[in-house]
């Protein structure tokens, strides 16, 4: 057995899991898991405030510790390492995290293992599926997030594209408050759009066909603010014009990156909130299928921010003997490819 | 019966929430241990190397904190490593406030009871403010102020805390203390400035507008 306490703070929601990392199915792996999420305190602005979340997490993710060790049948002493996100993220609730992750690694002897947040996704498709073997083509699509990677081995990582200007799950939320659907609006606009017509409203598709590899959603956006401004069209043909588009935008950059992978691929894997929606899923499903290769998708509570994927990176670092110092700095920017070139555009954490 | 294990005759002292960060560990009473670094920042990175590098790893069956105010993160620091701690050891949390322990500190520096003023650096250019008599009772609630308004405050001869120097300057005969709170001195602390748990004493709401840039309620 190679039990890990994994701990995730790193955006909206506090998540405390222990991970068997020797087990071989998901429902084996998973020994404990809560997640406390903090929709309900930030709904009011419209978005994550730093300062509430941090504050969230410090109030509840001591007692969370405690209580999932109790739903797992298990103490401190029984864990063989601590994970926690150590970043990339907004970097005072990481700090809640990852100072409680240390604190209970000295407290017990135990090694501190700190991760990074995106790896935590990247890795939990080998989480959902044990017979997912390196190296992978990664889509990782999520509020903060929009790559696609090369998964080559365990913190090998080389980024094919990244995103010049919005990640793919902040397009949807802001395509969700022009049409007034609250927030998260990943949800609302998938479920709205499918009442409507993805070819009523002409919306540009930014970059299809272009040869860089990169994302651009910015354009998309406010195609779709002046749609609903020409008063022109119904909600539910907006939202399911601008998932359309989004989702063409996400098979032609995939499409390249494929064409840019090694040959070797076992699988498209796609992880991250927006990894949730079918319509996508699906138009994936296709196009892994027109590669040769299947397309993985963790389960839909995979894909969002939970402490399972952060303590299943733990325990792949683990069974290698990685371990980390109790000086270990939260990292608020930490790309997975620290090698790949810096691309224009603002508010890209990575 | 055996002895009692040393870590049940022990309590860790834990103070991360200003620019100041130190650790101690008191065995029945006396301090044994302890550590104190003006950092400014890097408190979650520090922290629990110097309580580590305590006899025992610090394991105490008491753990005391400063629940602030300071800095929003500093005091999270704490507030995260004592909890944690406390799980790992099965051991009871405690906490007292920064002006608490720089008022007592102040006492013992003047040798003997006195008015005391505490001044500290506060957030968006404020400070706190908060008044103790020659006992160490506290007059008044803690206040967070524009440094006029906290002037405008100060009735003790001594002024203590990060802020000290500063209100000497504008106000002279009153006697700057800049003193930061020190765990290794927790042992001043009077009784009454101890209370269970640890809940956070930030000491400004958090720095939030609602759409259309509306203050919370
Ligand atoms: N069904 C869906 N369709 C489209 N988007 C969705 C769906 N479900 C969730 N999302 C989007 O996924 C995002 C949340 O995902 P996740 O929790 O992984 O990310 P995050 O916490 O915002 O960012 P990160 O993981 O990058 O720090 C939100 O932007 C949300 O709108």
């Amino acid at each position: 057995m190679a039990l890990i306490l994994g701990i995730e703070s790193s955006c909206d929601e506090t998540a405390v899991a222990v991970i068997d990392g020797s087990a071989k199915t998901l429902a084996d792996r998973i020994v404990a898991q809560r997640i406390a999420s903090q929709d309900e305190a930030h709904r009011p602005y419209g978005g994550v405030v730093p300062e509430i979340a941090a504050r969230a997490h410090a109030d509840v993710i001591a007692p969370m510790v405690a209580a999932t060790l109790a739903d797992a049948g298990l103490t401190l002493d029984d864990m063989d390492a601590i994970a926690a996100t150590a970043g990339p993220g907004l970097i005072g609730g990481v700090m809640v995290g990852l100072v409680t992750g240390k604190a209970l690694a000295m407290a017990s002897g135990k090694p501190l293992i700190g991760i990074n947040h995106l790896e935590g996704h990247a890795l939990s498709p080998r989480l959902a599926d044990p017979t997912l073997a390196y190296p992978y083509c990664l889509l990782l699509v999520s509020g903060g997030h929009c790559q696609i990677l090369e998964v080559i081995g365990l913190g090998q990582y080389r980024r094919l594209a990244t995103t010049i200007d919005d990640a793919l799950g902040e397009a949807f939320d802001k395509t969700a408050k022009v049409l007034g659907l609250g927030y998260p609006g990943g949800p609302a606009v998938e479920r709205l759009a499918r009442e409507g017509n993805p070819r009523a409203v002409p919306l540009p598709r930014p970059l299809v066909g272009s040869g860089e590899p990169h994302f651009s959603f910015a354009g998309l956006k406010s195609a779709v603010l002046r749609a609903r401004d020409s008063g022109q069209y119904a909600p539910a043909d907006l939202a399911a014009s601008f998932q359309q588009a989004a989702i063409d935008c996400v098979i032609d950059r995939t499409r390249g990156a494929l064409a840019a992978c090694a040959p070797n691929m076992t699988a498209l894997v796609v992880a991250g909130g927006v990894a949730a929606n079918a319509a996508l899923r699906g138009a994936l499903e296709a196009l892994a299928g027109e590669a040769g290769l299947p397309l993985v998708a963790p389960p839909v509570k995979l894909c969002t921010d939970n402490a399972a994927m952060i303590g299943w990176a733990g325990a792949e670092r683990f069974a290698t003997g990685q371990s980390d110092p109790l000086d270990l700095p939260a990292r608020p920017r930490w790309p997975l490819d620290d090698s790949a070139a810096p691309v224009r555009g603002a508010g890209v954490k990575a | 019966m055996a002895d009692a294990a040393p870590h049940d005759r022990r309590r860790l002292v834990i103070d991360s929430a200003t620019e100041s960060c130190s650790v101690a560990l008191f065995e029945d009473g006396a301090l044994i241990a302890g550590e104190c670094l003006m950092l400014g920042r890097g408190h979650a990175e520090k922290l629990v190397p110097m309580i580590a590098a305590l006899p025992d790893r610090g394991r105490a069956a008491t753990i005391l904190v400063n629940s602030g105010p300071g800095s929003f993160t500093g005091i999270r620091v704490g507030l995260a490593a004592a909890r944690a701690l406390a799980l790992a050891w099965n051991a009871t949390v405690r906490s007292y406030h920064s002006p608490d322990l720089i008022a007592a500190m102040a006492r013992a520096q003047h040798g003997g009871p006195v008015a005391v003023d505490v001044v500290m650096t506060g957030g968006h250019g404020e400070w706190f403010v908060r008044p103790f008599d020659a006992d160490g009772l506290a007059l008044a609630p803690l206040a967070s102020l524009s440094p006029d308004a906290a002037l405008a405050r100060l009735s003790a001869p001594l002024v203590a805390g990060s802020q000290a120097a500063a209100c000497a300057d504008a106000r002279p005969g009153v006697t700057a203390m800049p003193l930061w709170p020190d765990a290794r001195q927790a042992g001043l602390l009077p009784a009454t400035a101890l209370g269970d748990g640890a809940a956070p004493a930030y000491g400004r709401a958090p720095d939030a507008r609602l759409p259309g840039g509306v203050l919370p309620a």
